[in-house]
């Protein structure tokens, strides 16, 4: 929930493990305690969809047996697999742009045993309308960073297990062409549709394809979106990573944006998350400012990590058992 | 493993069954080893052997999959 400055100081000082949302010059006032933080100005709150640089977003993890906290650079940033708790749940913070989101985006879904341990986050951001940088705290060292990721390690009783999902509004049509990309990359030139070589931000004006859309893959049911960032000089780049063993098609147009974004959350009204967060792309497409979305309450995101990077997507988890 | 749920889970894997949980690892994993099958069909022991551990290692989560796998 937001929280005043003081309430959130006097949290930290009774000891309480936190995870923390808010802008840089709040983050920076905070005492040396058992939290992690990430920028962002933006929330969604009980109160609705909010821009606030004057409260911050806490959620108190009260559930864990046990923490800890460590930081990571680009080259170790999937000792997350190793150094996790056997039965717990891993709270990860990434700063926009960083060379260490970029990595975790680009190289997540190969780690092997990545998904036998529950891993959720985001990627921290800043005001869209100031020229800033994005943030990540270790609350226990009062470090932050622009360049490595920040990690909460939480451990669970052994009845209790972590269950991390998201809402997406996006899916695809079977009947629409098949995408592939010949790399892993964060930009492309050429793709393949149905088979046959094309350029493919050529293939996007030919065919009057919405780049609002975004290319969703079918991983079994569970549609993840990789979004269009912008098209230059023949090259469009997206906000995760396209794969080189996926298959993509766009998004089936929606109509309504908040209408089908509402009717997704009130499908998923009797969950019970501890923590939430939702993509930036969907707070300002879907008109979330001042709308209440509950329970999915938390901080309005530059990505979201719900194992992998995704984007576009509301992710939550859940404490079950 | 139930050999009733493993047939399942085999069929599934070779995407001649579909079943879509409202676990997202789980769809990933599936969708993991699925194309793991596509380019090495001989691994399918292996494939099985992955998705047990998960199952085994998250049993509140995986107790629903189960049980749904079954009735197929």
């Amino acid at each position: 929930m937001l929280r005043t400055l003081e309430e959130t100081v006097s949290l930290i000082e009774e000891g309480r493990i936190l995870h923390i949302a808010a802008d840089e010059s709040l983050l920076c006032r905070l005492p040396k305690g058992k939290w992690i933080g990430g920028t962002t100005p933006y929330f969604i709150s009980e109160e609705g969809g909010i821009f606030t640089k004057e409260r911050l977003f806490v959620n108190e993890i009260d559930y864990a047996e046990d923490i800890k906290i460590c930081s990571y650079g680009k080259y170790n940033v999937f000792q997350i697999v190793e150094e996790c708790f056997d039965n717990g749940l891993t709270m990860i913070i990434m700063p926009y742009g960083s060379e260490v989101a970029a990595k975790y985006s680009r190289e997540a879904p190969e780690v092997e045993e990545l998904l036998m341990h529950p891993v959720v986050g985001w990627i921290s951001g800043f005001d869209l309308s100031e020229a800033a940088e994005a943030k990540v705290y270790d609350g226990s060292t009062l470090k932050a960073y622009t360049d490595r990721a920040v990690a909460m390690y939480i451990r669970l009783s052994g009845e209790k297990s972590a269950m991390v999902n998201m809402i997406n509004i996006f899916s695809d049509d079977k009947t629409d062409p098949v995408i592939r990309f010949p790399e892993n990359d964060l930009k492309a030139k050429k793709c393949s549709v149905n088979g046959q070589e094309v350029d493919f931000a050529e293939h996007i004006k030919k065919k009057g394809i919405d780049p609002g859309m975004p290319l969703v893959a079918d991983h079994n049911g569970s549609y993840i979106n990789t979004s269009i960032k912008g098209m230059e000089d023949g090259e469009v780049s997206f906000f995760a990573p396209v794969f080189r063993n996926i298959e993509y098609r766009f998004a089936t147009p929606v109509s309504d944006y908040a209408a089908e974004f509402e009717k997704r959350i009130t499908e998923k009204k009797n969950c019970e998350p501890v923590f939430a967060c939702n993509c930036i792309l969907n707070y300002q497409k879907g008109n979330l400012e001042g709308k209440k979305i509950a329970p999915f309450e938390g901080p309005v995101t530059f990505g979201e990590v719900a194992y992998q990077l995704l984007n576009q997507t509301l992710v939550y988890c859940e404490i079950l058992g | 493993m139930e050999a009733v749920v493993q047939e399942k889970i085999e069929l599934i894997l070779q995407r001649k069954l579909r079943y879509t949980s409202a676990n997202l690892a789980f769809n990933m994993l599936i969708s993991k080893m699925q194309k793991r099958l596509d380019s090495d069909p001989s691994c399918m022991k292996d494939c099985i052997a992955e998705l047990e551990s998960f199952l085994v290692k998250y049993p509140i989560v995986a107790k629903v999959d189960l049980a749904n796998i079954a009735a197929l």
